[in-house]
Parts: C-alpha cells; structure tokens; sequence
C-alpha cells in the first residue's frame, strides 16, 4: 500500500513535474478586435503547433511549464509567451508596424511576404482609392506609385486614362498594363477620339467601384508578372476587393460621396479685337451678311471701339469688347458627381459574404454630359469541410452615359468653336440663333469642320450603355499539409450600346442631311485556372513548388449600322434614313498555358523564386504557336544574415529580377483573306483586299528585362527607402509596319525592331513623428524612364505614331520613342531664320522638336493626423516632356487667342537675317499675315511646341473620425467625414494656359498632342463614410 | 506485377496529357480562321473592286482639289483652294494620292493579273481585260508623279515587294503600249463566255467595245509622247489606226455611281466646301456660244454664268462673293452623272491632232475634229438643233491658222471633268494657253505662277523607300513640282 502511495505520489510528482497541460483561447486583432484566423501557435523549438481557426480559437494539448508558446501570423508581431501553467491565454497580435513582414498580393493572388520578393511591387490600400474618389479607380493611383504613369484625358466624364507602367516597351502595343481583379484578368482596352475628332468612349477601367476595392497591388516588372505569361509583359496591376469579415455592429457599411466640377484652366483670349481680317470688316454679302469664309470669320478686323457695324447675324450693332471675357465661363457649366455605396457584410466559421451596391450620377461641364451607372456586388465564401472552401464573386455593372463630348478638329467639338468664335460675338446671340426658318443650323462661318456648339448641344448627341458582368468561382483543397490545389474560372463581359446622331441641317452633318449611328457589341474575356502547390522542407530550404495550366479565351463580335438623309426630322432610328449602311465583325482568341513556379527559401533571409511558363496562342502561325519564358528573382535579406538588427540600419535587402517574356497578337495576322464589300445596287459582287498584309511566318516577339533593387530601413524604419533600376528590350516586336504605297498596300505585319526601355524608380517614407495624439507621414517618389528606339524593320527610317495637323509622334531608330516632328522654320547655318522681303519667316526642315517622355516624374504625400484629424495631400509634379499644342496654333491665327495682340498696329519684326542681303530683317509683317503664314500656310510647328512640366496639387483630404466617446450611445460602430479635392490647381504649370494633359486619347503616344480640348476641371466635396 | 502497373498508370498519365494537348492544338486551329472574311475568291469580284475605283478615281477628293483647280475647271472654296495657288506645301496630300492609287485599281487588278495567270485558274481573256485596267492605273500614277514603281510595283502581295524600285517613265510608257497591244490581240477573237459576263462594270463583257477602249487608250498613250519620243508615238499611232477605235459615245467608257452616296461630284455640289466652275472655262464657253455651258456650268442665284478667277490671294479671295457664283453643271453632278475615263469624243480629237502631226492632212484632221466636237456635244445630250448651230459656227472648223490650239482646247472641254487626264493635256500641249500670274492678286506659288507639271514624292516614301526614291529623283530631276516629266517638253 505503502509502495502504491509511493508509486501514485510519484506520478503525481513527476505529471506535477513536468506539468503537461491544455492550453486554449482566442487570438483577436489588436484595436479591431476582429478574430485572425491562420495564426500559427507554436510550441518553440518543436513542431508541435496548431493554427487559428475562424474565430481565432485555438488549442494545443500537452504543452509543459516552462515552454514558450510563439504566435506569429504574417504582417503582425510575433508574441511569445511562456507557459506557467495557464490553460487560457487570449492575446491581441498588433500589426507590425515597421512594416517587416508586409504581405503584399502578388501574381496568381498568392499571398507573399513583401521580403521574400525579388522585384519591385507597391500596394496602395482601399482609402487612398475611395475618399477623393474618381470615376475611374485609376486616377487615383497618379503619384502615389512610383514608375506609374497615368494620364487623364480630358474628356468629359467617364472618360478614358492613358495607364503606364514603366514606360514604353513596344512600337505599336497598346503597352497598358494588365488588370486582375481578383485573379481574373479583365479587358484593359484604352480610349479616346483622333485628331480629326470623335469621342472618348472611356476604358475598360473606368468600371472598377473605388469602394469595392480592398487593396491594389502594382507589379512593376516583367520578372513580377511572368507568371501571368504575354499578358504581364507592361507589369499588373491586381486589384483585390473586399470580402466579408467580421465587424462590430450589424456589419452595415455606407460610403457617400458628393463633389462638384467646375472649370479650372482655360485659355487666355484677347478682347480688343473682332471679327474680320487685315485690320478691316468683312465685306456684306448679297443676303446683307458679312461674308463669313476664311478669313473675314476670324478675329483679325479693327480694334472694338463701340463703332456700329453689321454683326454676323447681318443686324446693326455696336462692336465693341465682350462683356464676357472668357466665352468658356458662360458656355460651361459646374458638374458634379454623387456616389453612394451601401454594403453588408459578416463572416463565421463556416464562411463569409459581402453584398454592396452602389449608385453613381454625375454631370459634366457641358451640360447635357451625364453619368448614371450602377454596381451590384456579391461576394461569397463557404468552408464546405476542414479542406475544402469555396470563393465566389459575381459584379454586374450596368452603365449609362449621355453625350460623350466630341473632341479635337470633331464638328460638335464646343471648346474648339467656343476658342475660335470672333471675339465680337457674343454667346448669348449664339444662343439665340441657332436654326433659320428653312431648319438650316446658323453659324458664324460657313466651315463645315464647325458647328454652331448651342446648334449642336440640342441636335446632336449620343447615348452609350455598357453591361457588364464579372465574376468567378474557385475551389480551395487542401489535400494534406504540404498539398494544396486550387481552381478558378472567371469570366470579364460586356454588352455595349451605342448610338450616336445628328440632325438634319447641319453642312457639318452629313452635308445637312442629318446621320445616324447605331453600333452594338459583346466581349469576353474568360480565364481557368488550375495550380497544384507542394511545400516542404529539404534540410535548410524551404521549397514551394507550383504546377498550372490556364485556358484563356478571348471572344468579341460587333454589329453597327449607320444612315444619313434623315426622313423626319429628330426621330433617330434606322428606318428614318434614306441611305443605310451595315457591317459586322466577330473575333475570336484562344491561348492555353502551362507554367510552373518554385520558391526556395533558405534561411528566412534568402529568397529565391523561378517560374517557367509556355503559352500557345491562336494568333499565331500554326508551327509557330507556342513559345516559352522564364523568369528568376531573388532577394537577399543581408541585415538578418548579417545579424544587423541596429536601430540605425533596422531593415536591408537587396533583389534582383530577370525576366523573359513572350508575346503574341491579335488574331487574323497571319492569313491573307478577301473582304466581300457591302453592296447594294450593284448586280455584281465587289471584293476587296485588306490593305495590310499579313505574315505567314510570324514569330512571337519577346521582351527580356532585369532589374536590381534594395529596400533600406533606417531608425526602426522610420525611414524607408526602396529603389530599383529595371532595363528591359523587347525585341522582334510584331507590328504592322507602314510601308511604301507604291507596294499596293500600307503596312505589313512583320517582327521587326527593338526597344530598350530603362529608368530608375525610387520610394522614401519617412515618419518624422509618431506618437498617440499626433503621427506625420511623408512619402516622395521618383521616377525615370527613358525608351529609346534601338532598331526599326530594316529599310524603314520612321514609324509614325500619331499625326495631328502636320505634326507627328514617331518612333526612329537611335531615338526617344515618341519623338514629336514638325516643320521648323527655315534656318541659316547659325539657326537664324531666314526672312523674305516681305518680312515672313519661311519653312524649313522637318526636324525633332520634342518629346513626349518625361524627365522624370513623381509625387509627394504628406498625412498629418492630429487625435482625430487627418489632413493628407498629394502633390505631383513632371519635368520635362513635350507636346504639340493644335488648339493654340488655330487661336493664334484665327486671332482669338491673347497672343494674338503682339503687333497688330504695327506689324510684327521677325527675328532673323533677310534672304537676300543678309542683314537683320527690318520689314515688318501684317500680324495676321505671320500667323497664318506660319502655322497653316507654311504649317510650321515650331512655335506650338510646348513644355509640359508641371506641378499639380493634386489631391487634398481632410478628414474627421468621429470619436467613440460621439458614437457611443448610437448604434453607429464608426464613423468618418471627409473634406476632399481633386486636381485642385497647378502649382507651376509651363505652357501657362494648357493643361499638359488635356489629351483626347489616352494611347500610349496620345500625350503628345493637344487639340482645343475641353477646359481641365477640378473636383471638391464630401466623403462620408459610416459602419453600422 | 508491380512494375506493369506502373507502367500503365505513366502510360494513362501521358496518354491523359496527349489527349490534353493535342484536343488544345485542335481548338486552337478553330480559332485560327478569320470568319470575317473569305480565303478564296473568284477574282471577277477583284476585277469588279479595281474596275470601280479607276471610275471613283475621277472624282477622287484629294486630287480633285489639285488637279481640278490645274485643270482650271473649277476653284474649290475654304481650305481646299490652296493647291489653287500653286504652292506645294501639301505632303500628306502627295503621299494619299500616291496610295490610293496604287491601293485601289492596281492592288486589287494585280491579284486578278495573278489569279488569271496561275495554274488551274489561267484565264486569258480575263488577263487580257484586266491589262487594260492596269495599264489605265498606271498610267495616271506616272502622269502625276513621273518615275514611279510599275514592274516591282502594286506587288506587295503577289511578289512581296515592299521597297519597290521605280521605272523610268519612258520605259514604262512602251511597256504600257506593248501590254495594250497584246491585250487587243487576244480580245479580238476571244470567247467572251471566257471573259466576264455579268461582272463588266463598263461594257456588259462586250469584248468588241473592250477592243476599242484598249486601243484609244493606246492612242492617247502614243499622242502623249507626241514630243518625247516622236519615233514610238507614230508608230503606235499607225498601229492604233489600223484596229478599231472608239468612234461614238455608244463606244464610251462610263460608270454611274449608285452606290453610298453617289458620286463624289454630286456630294462636292451639295455639301461643303463647295466648288464653283471657273471663270476661265465659263469665258471661253461663253465666248463661243458653246451649248456646253449650261450643261458644265449651272447658273447663280441671279440666272447668270459667274465664274471665279483661279489663284486669287487670299484678300482678292475674301473679296470675291465666292458663296454666290455657278456651282458645277447639274449634268455632271447629279447621282445619275455618268464618270467617264475614255470616250470617243477625245479619240477623235487625238485622231485629228495625229493627222496634222504625222499625216500632214489638214482635211482629215478637220473632219477628225469634227467629229470630236460632235461625239462630245451628243455624249452630253445636247439638243440637234444645238449641235447644227455650233457645228456651223467657225469654233467647230479648223481655220487652218491655229489648228493645234483649236484642237487642244477642244480636247480640254471634251475630257470635262475629267481634271487629270485634262491636266496632262494641258501640260503636253500647252493648250488652252493659262495665263501666267503675275497680278498682284494673284498668287504665284512656288512655280511663278506657272501651272505645276507634276505632284512631289511624299517624304512617306522618302522614310520607307529611300533608295528607289533617290534613283528615280537624281534621274528624273529636283522633287519639285515645276520639275517637268519626262514627256513634257512643252
């Protein structure tokens, strides 16, 4: 008995001992609260371990005194605890806020720790997206991701923006980058008008809901992107919306947002002159009307000094200023834009789900310029087992947009009438007069390149309406531990309708006859996927090994009648049109992938990544379809391998990316084909030949890039700084090049030329303070990036890009891609300009003037939160670049423009040697003769040329977070308000009167040109934002 | 047993992953095929394309402006009279008119010359029609410009040739000639069920009337080296008369525009900027009493024939009350305005010109001429009474005097509107004699006010053919547009 009591007792003493015991709780996010599910508990030392599960509960049994208990979870700190014999231990992970382990997204939506990459990414989150919220999601990302270009056009709302990342990399690519929301890859389609005019139809982008979005990441590289195949060549950008998560409350959010738009920059006019030419009136016409041709309708006649004349509408009148100085101001009008977005959303450990819907109105400065799209969101999870968990999405986007504004030289385009009208007429008389008794439109010119722009407000117009769905669903298995696989098929489409029209009347319409335009379409984008993922351990490595196959198909088909020679008038339906028209095109895209990914980790300081992928596309020849890429990134963690762990130097890396990649093209490149023409009297058929020729030989073209980079930390990482420098040539580019037209075509597909795009980017933070009541942030970034044409298809000298009047953006080997070309004036060898005895400056050679491309360009954000106000703001600025301005040149010799005074009086002295003696030129010329003479007659491009550095606030917000203690009683969880603003003013802005990125389309060289766009507009109001 | 296992679960996996990739290269073949169009056609559809742009290439808008305004028919209002002033600042207007003629008629006649000429669809009459047309194409081109690529030219598809080199002019003219005369050869005893019955946008396959195009064509090709190369020009001219030439407007080689809008003349009419007929045409029509003016010529608003002045500066322009004088003739601007590229009316005139120059038989030439007035005023449907009067009026009988010019301005009125092959006469013949601007209302443009003898090459070509280009240049002389081709002597 004895020896039993001793034997218990002993037990007793060694369980007492050794003390095994259960140990359980709950691991919550600190400040939120909200249950973290995945963090890794661990007992230290040992594999024993558990996870999290969706309520952050967790157990681990047999744990002994003594042991130290380590809960680590990706972005948070890692606590460790030693056991003293608790059986509960609830803890709070605080994020990690020096930003050690941030998680980033990266391609394929695998979740990575920022550390482990070897190349470039930036991620932007949801409030710097969704307070001073934009139409188009991509606006906001300008100057708060360096290596990020992007360009807003100037195109009413909805309109289109050109997107860059990186520079340019290939001659006739569309070179936007690729968008993946939630792992489905969707139509990133740009937009805009020509130079002749038209209407920017928007992008693809543009339906992206600011307030749907959870985090964006921004994958610079080749290297970042290969595993997305050709499409990733221009980087990614990978949008994540929000999924449901577990809030406080009833999980009922609402984001409300209320600007205004009004005009901030418009062109300086004169007021002292009207209409006519060399100083005198026009001449009055048989009808009693002056006569209104060339060049009597423009502002080149006598000084306004309250003399009686006939004015255009042949009346008598006073000719005098006119009271209103800028026509601009009256025409337009303040728009504005409301959004509201109310989303529901909760989360358990069966699963998740958000629903949220949002409404969007707008109008634009030009009064009939509306916006009414809609957004519904569903998004859902379910844990059908332990290992099996489904995620779905599905958006639908149905849209509406009234009368796009007409662009450039465009008829209907107002700012170009508005800045050419003599300066004697006044708006109101315009507004007055727009049809005569037989219907025929009135006009101040007899231009049909014009339309009187009130005649063309209420008799011309167009309606464009997009549906759209997105959605996925994937599958999450985990086999075991080590095995994972997982399959996604989602799909990107689009319905469109567009109808546009103009009534009869108009010279500038059809001749009168009045047109109409009906154009409806579908496309799809459609992607699966499948990615079986291993990972183990082979002794020091950790390795995740990643096989994939990927079917993408591309699909669209149009269908567009138009007619003209309206029956009746204002009814606008094919029927009503006399001549009728009509063409249909289907296009159909396949590319299978199959890729693998490794990760080798050795270490936790040196991160080693490869992928392998082969795409085999329809697009190309069939011997030649399928072509391989590769790309290796590693990173170098050499603090932690150092030891270094200082306060000074807190974080160093160093990384380094390689990347080659493969392209194909748009389909039907490789086949010669016979169009049957449409006809419709004729009693025989009509074929034709398309007048590019195809390529039965087509290889892929390939783009090779590296990039070295370092992220710095210093003192505690109150100061980061990430720099890379990337080189990528991309070379055997397909492209249809121009060729000779005595060939009996105009280009030819071929692989030809080499590009080599290079730049520096670099991202310092810093946090000069930080405590409870009051944080400063700081954030600058740089970048530069030059593309320089290497090569062009052999024989060819120049690949022109985009002409507007005689002036060109054009690829030339040796030279910046998108060098501008026009004539300059004629010059003798000291570059004097050669006068002629009647004191005009002749044309010359046709010579670089410029280019599109940016010295550099950056931005600067400074967030100051003060207890419960945060003033944030982004300034961003580009140096250098250039542009050819057409809107300036048509105001100065149409003589509207304020320019337009220097010498009226007296004749204007070119500057320069005359022809024939050599000696200073002494003669002056008529003003109006010069100007016309230069830039239409002799289309010197010289003086239009203009400098598009600038300095631009571009965003402001104030912001107010309604203080617990203000919400307690209410059943209002959290609460914000927000002051913000929009392109608010140019800091500095060169060319004075021109916004630098008043572009009418948003391709990859459509910053090199300006026409008469609509004047650049500023936004500000209210951002409210409340969780139930 | 283990190892058989083995074996055929690889053999299952590879035979699983075959069926995988070989069922994808299926699926992409599928794709592959463009459903907008078709692989294969029968090239009467081809024939039809270029027949139809030789005929829209009359009133083509971009040289209308040019040659129109040379051919002082007509001034054209707003930004397009420029060319009126004789300048030359137009390169992306030289570059279009040097592509669309090569991109309509000749791209798509030579993949007919192709397809009539390939085994298993060898088809001789066809070839034989479809040179006609080429050389039509062609000619216009190396009229406008001078030297241009003809025997590696239009061959982008057929031969790959995207840097063609350029021919003399010269050389392509006698092989122009040659390729007619081959033509007539195998039309005269051909089987027109060979040719193309029911696609023959100009004769309904009438192999005869083919016959007779092919061969006034040739006679205005040989007249047109009337001063270049004397020896060739008679001896085509021999040739020419010696087979069957157009002799009435039955013979006429015409096209009315039904498609779209219509033709470009009656859209020009309508629309804006509007043209209005020269004063130079309407005096000399006026003058003569011509019963063509009112068929060239419609009348103001006040029922008068106003013409505008060719040329005016800008101030004089201004000033002339442009919007109320004559608008073109209906007759030559309504939808069913008949586009003419060859009629019996300047084949009799060329015939009367060739009398006086080789035959030295002023006799038949008169009666040629004669001819010529009368194919001309019928072509127009003029009235019999109005024939009788002006074919007895001293106009319509040459006075043995000034024999070339009363036949070189006859010419000129008779091609109406058609501006480019009138512009060619005009720079061959010097007929009718154009003022030289020197009013100080008048611009004198880069020429001296002197008519301008041809279009530059566009830089275009200069940037994507620079070797040809400069051959034919330091052969052909300065890329200006008072450099003369080479048969212009006059």
């Amino acid at each position: 008995m004895k020896n039993l009591l001793t034997v218990i007792g002993l037990m007793v003493f060694s369980i007492m001992g050794t003390a095994q015991t259960s140990v359980s709780g709950t691991v919550l996010e600190k400040n939120t609260d909200i249950p973290l599910l995945g963090v890794s508990v661990l007992v230290k030392g040992t594999t024993i371990g558990t996870t999290t599960d969706f309520d952050g509960k967790y157990s681990i049994d047999n744990v002994s005194d003594g042991a130290v208990l380590e809960f680590s979870f990706l972005g948070f700190k890692t606590v460790e605890i030693t056991m003293t014999g608790q059986t509960t231990i609830d803890l709070a992970l605080e994020e990690d806020g020096e930003q050690l382990d941030e998680v980033v997204v990266t391609a394929l939506n695998i979740q990575r720790d920022k550390e482990s990459l070897g190349y470039s990414i930036s991620q932007v989150t949801a409030d710097q997206v969704n307070v001073a919220r934009e139409n188009n999601v991509m606006n906001s990302l300008s100057g708060k991701v360096s290596g990020l270009q992007i360009t807003q056009s100037n195109t009413g709302v909805d309109g289109s923006s050109r997107v860059l990342l990186r520079g340019i990399t290939t001659i006739s690519g569309n070179n936007r980058p690729l968008v993946v929301v939630d792992g489905i890859p969707i139509n990133n389609g740009s937009g805009g008008a020509g130079g002749g005019g038209g209407i920017d139809r928007g992008d693809a982008l543009s339906d992206i809901n600011p307030d749907d979005v959870a985090s964006i990441s921004v994958l610079k590289g080749a290297g970042a992107a290969a595993a997305y195949g050709s499409l990733g060549m221009n980087g990614v950008i990978l949008i994540t919306t929000k999924s449901g998560t577990k809030k406080k409350g009833v999980g009922i959010g609402l984001n409300s947002s209320f600007l205004f738009t009004d005009i901030a920059l418009t062109p300086d006019f004169q007021n002292e002159y009207g209409s006519g030419a060399f100083g005198d009136f026009a001449p009055i016409n048989a009808d009693g009307r002056p006569v209104l041709d060339y060049p009597f309708s423009w502002s080149w006649g006598p000084k306004m000094e309250g003399q009686a004349y006939t004015n255009w509408l042949g009346r008598q009148d006073v000719y005098a200023p006119n009271p209103n100085r800028n026509p601009y101001n009256e025409f337009y009008q303040t728009g504005f834009t409301m959004s509201n977005t109310l989303s529901f959303e909760g989360r358990n450990d069966k699963g998740s789900f958000r629903l949220a819907i949002t409404d969007e109105d707008g109008q634009g400065i030009v009064s009939n310029n509306t916006l009414s799209k809609q957004t519904f969101n569903m998004r859902g999870s379910s844990n059908l087992t332990d290992k099996l968990k489904i995620d779905g999405k599905m958006t639908y986007i149905t849209s509406k947009v009234k009368n796009r504004p007409e662009l450039a030289e465009g008829s209907g385009n107002t700012a170009l009438q508005l800045s050419l009208m003599p300066r004697d007429i006044r708006l109101q008389d315009v507004a007055n007069n727009t049809i005569n008794v037989n219907g025929e439109e009135i006009k101040w010119n007899l231009d049909n390149t014009f339309n009187n722009p009130y005649w063309a407000l209420e008799n011309a117009g167009n309606v464009d309406e997009k549906d759209r769905f997105q959605g996925f669903i994937s599958t999450n298995w985990d086999l075991n531990e080590r095995f994972n696989i997982t399959a996604k098929s989602g799909i990107d489409y689009i319905v469109y309708d567009f109808t546009s029209f103009g009534a009869r009347g108009a010279n500038a319409i059809s001749n009168g006859l009045g047109s109409y335009n009906h154009q409806t379409g579908k496309s799809s984008i459609w992607n699966s996927d499948i990615l079986g993922t291993y990972t183990t351990n082979i002794s020091d490595f950790n390795v995740t090994l990643s096989l994939g196959a990927n079917y993408r198909n591309e699909f669209s088909s149009a269908l567009n009648v138009s007619g003209n020679d309206a029956k009746v008038d204002g009814f606008y339906q094919i029927s009503n049109y006399k001549n009728s028209f009509s063409n249909e095109n289907t296009t159909k895209k396949g590319i299978y992938s199959f890729y693998g990914l490794g990760q080798f980790n050795y270490g936790g300081y040196l991160y080693f990544d490869v992928t392998l992928r082969n795409d085999n596309s329809s697009a190309l020849p069939k011997t030649n379809n399928s072509y391989w890429y590769h790309s290796e990134n590693m990173s170098l963690l050499f603090s932690k391998l150092l030891g270094l762990n200082s306060r000074i130097l807190s974080q160093g890396k160093l990384r380094g990316s390689f990347a080659k990649v493969g392209n194909d093209t748009s389909p039907y490149r490789t086949q010669a084909v016979y169009n049957v023409d449409q006809t419709v009297t004729l009693p025989y058929t009509v074929a034709s030949i398309s007048g590019s020729l195809p390529s039965f030989d087509l290889r892929p073209e390939t783009s090779e890039s590296w990039e070295i980079g370092t992220e710095l930390g210093f003192l505690d990482n109150r100061i980061l700084l990430d720099a890379t420098y990337y080189q990528t040539n991309t070379t055997d580019q397909i492209m249809a090049v121009p060729i000779s037209g005595t060939s009996g075509f105009d280009s030819k597909v071929v692989n030809a030329g080499e590009i080599q795009n290079k730049g520096i980017e670099a991202q310092l933070n810093l946090i000069p303070f930080d405590s409870e009541s009051f944080t400063w942030n700081l954030g600058f970034n740089f970048t530069k990036s030059n593309s320089k044409v290497v090569s062009l298809n052999e024989g060819l000298q120049n690949i022109v890009l985009g002409t507007l009047w005689t002036a060109s953006v054009e690829a030339r080997p040796g030279q910046e891609f998108g060098t501008i070309y026009g004539n300059d004036f004629l010059r003798d060898n000291f570059g004097r300009k050669i006068i002629g005895n009647d004191g005009l400056a002749q044309r010359g050679e046709r010579v670089a003037l410029g280019n599109i491309n940016p010295d550099w360009y950056g931005g600067f954000t400074n967030q100051i939160r003060f207890k419960n106000f945060t003033l944030s703001s982004l300034i961003t600025a580009q140096v250098g670049g250039e542009y050819y301005s057409y809107g300036r040149g048509y105001r100065l010799f149409f003589g509207t423009d304020q320019r337009s005074l220097v010498g009226r009086e007296t004749g204007i002295i070119e500057d320069g040697i005359n022809e024939f003696t050599g000696f200073e030129n002494d003669v002056p010329a008529n003003a109006m003769l010069k100007q016309f003479t230069d830039i239409f007659a002799n289309e010197v491009a010289t003086d239009l040329i203009l400098d598009a550095t600038n300095v631009k606030l571009r965003e402001v917000a104030l912001t107010f977070d309604f203080p617990e203690t203000m919400l307690r009683n209410t059943f209002i969880q959290s609460a914000t308000l927000s002051a913000v603003g929009r392109n608010l003013l140019f800091l500095y802005n060169a060319s004075g009167d021109i916004d630098p990125e008043a572009t009418y389309s948003s391709g990859p060289a459509s910053t090199a040109f300006e026409h008469s766009s609509l004047p650049s507009t500023r936004s500000y109001g209210l951002n409210l934002k409340i969780n139930f | 047993m283990k190892n058989t296992q083995n074996n055929i679960r690889k053999i299952v996996v590879v035979a699983l992953f075959g069926i995988l990739f070989s069922s994808c290269e299926k699926h992409l073949e599928n794709l592959y095929d463009n459903p907008n169009a078709v692989t294969t056609i029968d090239d009467s559809a081809l024939f039809t394309k270029a027949v139809r742009s030789l005929f829209q290439g009359t009133t083509d808008q971009a040289s209308a402006r040019f040659a129109g305004q040379y051919a002082h028919y007509f001034v054209a209002g707003s930004t397009w009279r420029a060319p009126d002033q004789y300048g030359d600042g137009f390169d992306g207007d030289y570059n279009s008119m040097l592509k669309e003629g090569y991109s309509g008629t000749i791209r798509h006649i030579e993949e007919v010359l192709l397809i009539t000429s390939t085994a298993g669809t060898q088809n001789n009459v066809r070839h034989a029609m479809a040179d006609i047309i080429a050389v039509l194409g062609y000619a216009k081109m190396t009229d406008a410009f001078g030297d241009v690529p003809y025997n590696e030219g239009g061959k982008g598809k057929s031969e790959n040739i995207i840097q063609p080199r350029y021919d003399s002019q010269q050389s392509i003219y006698t092989d122009l000639i040659a390729r007619l005369a081959s033509s007539i050869a195998v039309l005269k005893t051909a089987n027109p069920e060979l040719g193309y019955p029911g696609s023959d946008p100009i004769f309904d396959n009438n192999l005869d009337k083919w016959v007779r195009l092919a061969n006034s064509v040739r006679l205005r090709l040989a007249m047109r080296l009337r001063y270049a190369d004397p020896g060739l020009s008679q001896s085509t001219v021999v040739q020419c008369l010696s087979e069957p030439l157009m002799e009435t407007p039955e013979h006429d080689a015409f096209m009315i525009e039904t498609e779209g809008t219509g033709n470009a003349w009656f859209t020009r009419r309508t629309g804006f900027p509007s043209i209005k007929m020269s004063t130079f045409l309407i005096d000399q029509l006026q003058n003569t009493s011509d019963p063509r003016l009112s068929i060239f010529v419609s009348q103001d608003g006040s029922g008068q024939y106003s013409g505008i002045t060719n040329g005016l500066t800008d101030q004089a322009f201004g000033n002339s009350n442009f919007a109320n004088l004559s608008d073109m003739g209906l007759a030559l601007s309504s939808p069913e305005s008949k586009l003419f590229v060859m009629t019996a009316a300047e084949t009799w005139l060329l015939r009367a010109e060739a009398a006086l120059a080789y035959d030295n038989d002023p006799t038949a030439a008169n009666s040629f001429f004669r001819n010529g007035i009368e194919a001309s005023l019928n072509q127009w449907g003029v009235e019999a009474a109005e024939i009788s009067d002006f074919m007895a009026s001293p106009i319509a009988t040459l006075s043995g005097n000034n024999d070339e010019e009363q036949i070189g301005v006859q010419l000129w009125l008779a091609l109406t509107p058609n501006y480019f092959e009138s512009w060619s006469h005009i720079r061959r013949t010097g007929f009718p004699v154009l003022p030289v601007r020197t009013d100080p209302g008048l611009h004198q443009g880069a020429t001296n006010g002197i008519m301008p003898k041809r279009f530059n090459y566009p830089s275009f070509e200069q940037s994507s053919n620079a070797t040809n280009l400069q051959e034919a240049i330091s052969r052909q002389g300065a890329n200006k547009i008072d450099t003369p081709i080479w048969w212009d002597k006059n």
